[in-house]
């Protein structure tokens, strides 16, 4: 789920940045510093979208640094179990396949894949129907429930299911 | 005395007959009542005891003649049994109660090996034969022992003899401080019975003098007996003579052990139906079976067992023929299929048990299901904490009958204490309250309060714990807390009853987990990622300097994927095998020479992990460890050469520019050489900077080359020297304080003496070092009293400072990328200190020493590019020396370095030109890099252009006039701008150093990173470093 919020952190700026720019720099550097990171409780900051406050500077002794409180507003996107995503699917293998929704690695199991899917091996390795009709590979674009999440310092990783009822393939690259 | 040890501590022969003896002799009649109970027990132990080991006598010949086969020589054995079994009873029979009984376990336990009854008789009668004259002859004295025995036990029996006895009264009982003390004696391992006995003996035969009270063997504890004695003392003087008995060291076990030494575990076992057990004895050893019956009464039961019967072995058996007996075999598991015995001519018959299921017996065995069904006794299984693997089990569950989930929670009778923990989830598996879920609120000894999830039962259930399963979801974070993936935690992708399958958070592989095996864990953890200092994707250093990546912590060791570009090399380490932890920052240029550093996004574009992508974990010795997540071997690593990779990202022009130079230089194939080169020239006359600032890099593959060592072990050791070549496991060290080359062991050296490397260039072919080695080594030697007192105290305080500034203001925001380390002279063109300089330049002095020196406190460009002339080839220590005067202007004349560095002086010589090379070297200290005439690339603000020197202005800086010929616009240019155009075979050259400097010539053959020049003056042929080559305008 996405969500618009105000976080607010420390930034540390060299003194080299400072002069006339030194807002642009703070804020360049915000997006830098922020922008792709991710935390336990808010999830991935997709962007930062403006800045609400940014307070006195307070210069470090010996390195000469100062350190900003800045405010600002992002776009994070978490991930909650129970949710359903729509994810690309990035690799298949035996044990199942895993799909992206934008940051979020997302594995589905094939004990999560409905039970008339099998996977075939092979150049192109997929779960398919045994009549064939339905297929995930690469590059499809599944629909899945996220049931559970884990949250390390770096990413979010999830373990989703497809099957549910109007979980499933959406979109096959295949057949477009 | 030893009764009350003996009694309790459980039976055997030799026990038991002492016993007898004892009783027979002394006090029978009031041992009978006392004992009559505990007797019982004992005997029938015994007789289960034997049963065991005819079990195992019987396998071979197999199992199923004890419970089908009535014939031949088995019954003789039984008879035989019977008599030597009565015979040996009737000695005490005043004490048997239960004669019944007694034949009944005879029966059962038919064979008894004449061998092995006989000489026991023969001992129980012999030793009361020898032992009773003494007794008879004072009968006193046996009436005394009597009294006393009497007088010892007279309140137990008392108490024994308590209708009912409370625990007030069982309270006590126990040992209090007047009571005898129990001691722990060592004895020797496998003796402690005898010790015991022996023990028995000596009071026997020594009566009161012994003062010790009793003593106690238990089969579970080796090596010590138990003595009850009052004192220490006692215990010492009773043990005194024991040849079994040796070290006098006696504990005291505490009052409060005391109990727990003799206290029996109770062996009630409840085994029932579709109870998972093991086999303790015989050919089934250890096999994993399931109860399919119990006979409490007969104390047997019938267990279902994966057959590990030889086909063969018993056709021929049941044919009569001969069968060669090879005890070693145990044949592996196997179902039965009964075609196949057909197929060997064995009788396969159909029978129907008691409750009509068919079997297929097979020469008196029975099979259902490819499964045996064999009756044991009670004894010969073992029910205590059975833990079936998940292959066992699959395998049972084989034939059909699915995941029976009876069968499963059996294994929850062997629970851990404490298994249950407040706030676990879980389900009510039997009873009526099936299928509840619930939250754990209070653990009693067997119950477990349950807090249920529908609503509208009371708060809290009490439930048996052997009804609750824990319950977990899909989804779940949980970790393993016992059993084989101890320490893995995952999500729990599925839930089939009591088995979770998992996906690791480490592997991504499924793992499939008893739910009892595992703990809901909010914590996200990786599993064990730590053992000492290590961790899991940390960079380590082996023992044999090899070096990996550990991708996975196990219990105890590491898996290491090594660095062996190709082919993934996986090894398992112990903790101590792991030499350190490498935590170098090092970046390697990759294939178009981009910079490649630690967190880099790279692909690999050559090898077979082709096309894979990924950041950049590691970098040590120009293999990258490359994490792709997509990866699922090895936790993702990949270890590939630097040199196969690219930066994703990164440009190729930036390595054409640099190809092109190289192209320039003689068309060598191997471009690698030139950046090479001038640091060979400043090994030449600046040898601390190639010790310090080009060890890990630069030449050759090996990081170690060029690094300074110690030697640490041999005929050297203590000695410093550098590394010049790496030779397998032998590195060849030139010694700093003698003039000479010698060989050592890799592990012999350690090369912590060195600066830290800074630079790591796999791609540096050795070879084209490698005719240097001859002319390098004499000058050495002179080169280290230059070192030690100037260039190395400089160097180390030097450097990072004006490291820091090189790369600052030119590459702020990304200080990861160290320009000063780049190589890349690019990025220096773009550098605004540049500025001032004109055209001609040469791209490989720029990177390096030019670099460095921009930004020495020397100053101005104009000034250190004079002193970097001659200080790179003589005396580099000299321009940074405080005392010297950097910012004077210098002019090309190398004598006015002489007086400041004696290290200059002694390589003077070596112009006079003792061989073919060493004029070039030597000669180092002479003149200044470039000349008037000669063709340059100078760069500037990122473009580049071809000109010739006009000019040497004296502040160090030069005239160029733009355009191949030099007639273009002239302007003036800095000496880091420009790098002289290497001139290819047959151009015209001038030599810009050593001796000759100033001579014009003909370059007519390249060899390695050496011209083969015809000077024009004397048409002599001179062998130069191309270095000091550039071609003429």
């Amino acid at each position: 789920m996405f969500f618009h919020i105000v976080l607010e952190r420390n930034m540390q700026l060299h003194p080299r940045y400072f002069g006339r720019n030194l807002r642009e720099n703070l804020v360049s550097k915000l997006m830098k510093d922020v922008e792709g990171t991710c935390s336990g409780r808010h999830g991935f900051v997709v962007a930062v979208t403006g800045i609400e406050n940014i307070g006195k500077g307070i210069i470090r002794d010996g390195t000469g640094f100062v350190t900003f409180p800045v405010k600002y507003q992002c776009v994070v996107f978490r991930p909650f179990k129970g949710e359903i995503l729509e994810a690309v699917v990035t690799m298949v293998n035996k044990m199942g396949f895993f799909a992206e929704a934008g940051p979020v690695q997302i594995f589905v199991s094939n004990h999560l894949i409905p039970d008339d899917m099998e996977f075939q091996s092979g150049d192109m390795p997929n779960y398919t129907t045994s009549d064939g009709s339905v297929k995930i590979q690469k590059d499809s674009e599944v629909r899945l429930k996220i049931i559970g999440t884990r949250v390390d310092a770096t990413e979010i990783f999830c373990i989703g299911t497809i099957k549910d009822d109007f979980l499933g393939v959406i979109n096959d690259p295949t057949t477009v | 005395m030893s009764h009350r040890g003996m009694d309790r501590d459980d039976e055997d022969d030799e026990d038991y007959e002492e016993q007898g003896v004892d009783f027979d002799e002394e006090e029978a009649d009031e041992e009978e009542e006392d004992r009559g109970g505990g007797k019982k027990r004992r005997r029938s132990s015994y007789i289960d005891d034997d049963a065991d080991e005819v079990d195992e006598d019987e396998e071979e010949d197999d199992d199923g003649d004890d419970d089908y086969d009535g014939g031949g020589k088995t019954s003789r054995k039984r008879q035989y049994k019977k008599v030597s079994a009565s015979n040996f009873f009737d000695e005490e029979a005043e004490v048997d109660t239960d004669d019944e009984e007694e034949e009944e376990e005879g029966e059962d336990d038919f064979i008894v090996q004449p061998d092995n009854d006989l000489p026991e008789e023969d001992d129980n009668r012999g030793r009361p034969r020898h032992r009773l004259p003494p007794h008879q002859e004072d009968h006193e004295d046996l009436e005394a022992v009597a009294r006393s025995i009497q007088e010892r036990y007279g309140k137990h029996r008392l108490a024994e003899y308590e209708e009912e006895t409370t625990d007030v009264e069982q309270q006590a009982l126990l040992p209090s401080v007047r009571d005898p003390k129990l001691w722990m004696v060592k004895c020797a391992i496998g003796r402690e019975r005898e010790t015991a006995v022996c023990l028995l003996q000596k009071y026997i035969d020594k009566g009161s003098e012994l003062q010790i009270r009793s003593a106690i063997a238990l089969d579970h504890l080796k090596n010590y007996i138990y003595v009850e004695a009052d004192k220490e003392a006692h215990v010492r003087e009773a043990c005194k003579g024991l040849r079994n008995i040796f070290g006098q060291k006696i504990t005291l076990v505490p009052i409060r052990e005391m109990t727990d030494v003799l206290s029996v575990e109770s062996k009630a076992i409840d085994l029932a139906r579709d109870t998972w057990v093991r086999m303790k004895i015989g050919t089934y050893k250890g096999d994993l079976a399931k109860v399919v019956d119990v006979d409490n009464v007969r104390q047997r039961v019938t267990v279902k067992l994966i057959p590990r019967i030889d086909l063969q072995a018993l056709a021929n058996k049941l044919e009569g023929r001969e069968v060669v007996k090879k005890k070693a075999f145990v044949p592996p598991p196997r179902f039965m299929n009964v075609d196949e015995a057909r197929e060997l001519h064995i009788r396969v018959e159909h029978r129907r048990d008691a409750y009509g299921e068919r079997f297929d017996a097979i020469g008196g065995m029975m099979f259902k299901d490819g499964f045996l069904y064999k009756t044991v006794s009670i004894k010969s299984i073992s029910a205590q904490n059975i833990k079936p693997t998940f292959d066992e089990l699959e395998k049972f569950r084989k034939p059909g009958e699915g995941g029976d989930v009876a069968s499963l929670s059996t294994l929850f009778a062997n629970r851990k204490k404490g298994h249950f923990m407040k706030g676990d989830a879980v389900i009510v598996v039997k009873g009526d309250l099936k299928n509840l879920k619930g939250w754990v609120e209070k653990v009693d000894e067997d119950n477990v309060h349950i807090r249920p999830e529908i609503k509208g039962l009371p708060k809290t259930l009490a439930v048996n714990e052997r009804e609750l399963v824990k319950y977990f979801e899909p989804g779940n974070h949980v970790k393993v807390v016992s059993g084989a993936q101890e320490g893995a935690t995952g999500m729990v992708v599925k839930v089939e009853q009591h088995v979770l399958i998992l996906i690791s958070d480490t592997t991504k592989e499924h793992i499939r987990v008893f739910a009892d095996d595992v703990v809901e864990s909010s914590e996200v953890t990786t599993g064990v990622t730590k053992i000492g200092d290590y961790e899991l994707r940390d960079l380590v250093l082996l023992d044999n300097l090899s070096f990996g990546v550990i991708i996975r912590v196990e219990s105890e060791a590491f898996q290491v994927l090594k660095g062996v570009p190709d082919r993934p090399e996986v090894v398992l380490v112990k903790l101590r095998e792991i030499k350190c932890k490498i935590e170098k920052k090092i970046s390697v240029q990759d294939r178009f020479k981009n910079t490649i550093s630690s967190k880099d996004v790279v692909k690999i574009i050559d090898g077979p992990c082709r096309g894979k992508q990924g950041p950049v974990e590691h970098i040590y010795r120009g293999i990258l460890f490359i994490f792709d997540r997509h990866h699922l071997e090895h936790a993702g690593f990949i270890c590939v050469k630097a040199h196969s990779c690219v930066v994703v990202g990164g440009s190729r022009s930036n390595g054409d520019r640099n190809g092109d130079a190289y192209g320039r230089f003689s068309g060598l194939k191997n471009p690698p050489r030139i950046p090479q080169s001038p640091k060979r020239f400043s090994r030449g006359g600046h040898p601390s900077d190639s010790g310090g600032r080009h060890r890990g890099g630069g030449r050759g593959h090996d990081g170690l080359t060029g690094a300074t060592v110690k030697v640490r072990q041999g005929s050297y050791k203590g000695y410093r020297g550098r590394v010049i070549e790496v030779k397998g496991t032998f590195v060849r060290v030139e010694l700093e304080s003698q003039m000479k080359v010698v060989t050592v062991d890799r592990n012999h050296i350690t090369d912590n003496v060195a600066v830290t490397p800074q630079r790591e260039t796999s791609r540096y072919g050795m070879g084209s070092e490698t005719p240097m080695h001859p002319s390098r080594t004499p000058l050495h030697p002179y080169m280290t009293p230059m070192r030690d007192p100037g260039a190395t105290p400089i160097h180390d305080g030097m450097r990072t400072p004006m490291r820091d500034r090189a790369w600052n203001p030119y590459a702020p925001m990304s200080p990861a990328r160290d320009n000063w380390e780049d190589g890349n002279p690019g990025s220096w063109g773009a550098s605004p200190q540049y500025q001032p300089g004109s055209p001609p330049s040469r791209s490989y002095e720029a990177p390096t020493p030019g670099a460095g020196w921009a930004s020495t406190p020397g100053g101005n460009y104009s000034e250190a590019g004079t002193p970097r002339d001659s200080s790179a080839y003589a005396n580099a220590p000299s321009p940074y020396l405080p005392s010297t005067p950097g910012g004077q202007p210098m002019t090309p004349n190398s004598a006015s370095y002489l007086p400041g560095t004696p290290g200059g002086q002694p390589m003077t010589p070596g112009t006079g030109g003792l061989d073919m090379m060493s004029p070039v070297l030597g000669g180092d200290n002479e003149g200044p890099w470039l000349m008037p005439d000669i063709l340059v690339n100078v760069h500037r603000a990122g473009e580049e252009s071809v000109g010739v020197i006009k000019e040497v202005l004296p502040d160090g800086s030069y005239k160029v006039a733009l355009g191949s010929s030099g007639n273009g616009e002239t302007l003036t240019a800095l000496p880091a701008e420009m790098e002289a155009v290497i001139p290819k075979k047959s151009d015209k050259i001038k030599i810009m150093g050593g001796a000759l400097r100033g001579s014009t010539g003909k370059l007519i053959g390249v060899d390695g990173t050496d011209g083969i020049v015809k000077v024009d003056d004397t048409l002599d042929v001179k062998i130069l470093d191309l270095v000091i080559l550039a071609k003429l305008a």
